[in-house]
């Protein structure tokens, strides 16, 4: 499998620079404490985080040969994937919406410049929380728009 | 690894919890057999043959199975090394979730080697 999963990431997303303790870490998470415990014990073995001091770190000498793994195209492809199925998936408490839209020209303008000014919202609003969030808290939230005939096209030919 | 460490680790995947005497009902082993095969002592073609009915049998109870083992050797033949591979990983990071969310225990053949 190329890349981590997403929980791995969530993991690795956690510690930032300074590195944690394990209740912190869960803290940080939410993730269960025998799933966060496999999750690390697997991130060590991947050589992705050590543990000294009572501390979970990034390792800092990850070749760039497993960061290009696991920062890759394809890898985040398959994150993506999770998050939305997952988001797809639940019941309850979550937004989703996906739809056929007739767009005009002009109209497809006017969403463009929403989703810009939705984008410019979203960065300023991450930068001004962050710091008092933990990752627990944080949304996931994605958008995207094609042409049917492009999305059908891609569905037919693959790849 | 042989076949017959194969079979009873997939017996193991297909029942985690199971005790000697569990296994032994299921199998129709005697149970002093059971805790030998487990510790390595070669079995004989009824035992692996009653092991991988038993598997048969848990894998028949979810039939999804038969239709998953359906469509891959399908899609081997229909789609791309690089659409293969996509499906590949989706299943593995499937699996790999589901690992993280269970304990890893071996209880029984550990207390068995001890006993």
């Amino acid at each position: 499998m190329k890349g981590l999963t997403s929980l791995e990431r969530v993991i690795v997303e956690s510690l930032g620079k300074q590195g944690l303790p394990f209740e912190k870490i869960q803290e940080q998470t939410g993730v269960q404490e025998n799933v966060c415990f496999n999750l690390i014990q697997a991130l060590i073995i991947k050589g992705i985080i050590s543990f000294d001091k009572n501390v979970y770190k990034i390792n800092p000498n990850i070749s760039p040969l497993i960061i290009e793994e696991i920062n890759g195209k394809d890898a985040k492809r398959e994150e993506s994937l999770e998050l939305i199925e997952a988001i797809i998936e639940m019941n309850s408490e979550r937004i989703y919406r996906l739809q056929k839209v007739a767009l005009d020209e002009k109209d497809e303008k006017i969403f463009k410049a929403m989703l810009y000014n939705l984008e410019s919202f979203l960065k300023e609003a991450n930068q001004k929380s962050q710091s008092t969030l933990t990752l627990k808290n944080k949304k996931i939230v994605f958008w995207g728009m094609s042409d049917v005939q492009k999305v059908i096209n891609q569905i037919v030919v693959g790849e | 690894m042989s076949l017959q460490n194969t079979t009873i680790q997939r017996y193991r995947l297909f029942f985690p919890q199971e005790t000697l005497r569990e296994i032994s009902a299921r199998t129709g082993i005697q149970i002093t057999r059971v805790f030998r095969l487990v510790n390595g002592k070669p079995m004989r073609l009824q035992e692996f043959e009653a092991f991988e009915k038993a598997i048969q049998t848990r894998i028949a109870l979810n039939p999804n199975q038969s239709r998953l083992s359906k469509n891959l050797e399908e899609a081997s033949s229909f789609l791309t090394n690089e659409e293969l591979g996509r499906v590949a990983d989706y299943i593995e990071r499937k699996v790999i979730n589901k690992k993280f969310s269970r304990h890893y225990l071996n209880p029984i053949f550990e207390e068995a080697v001890i006993a």
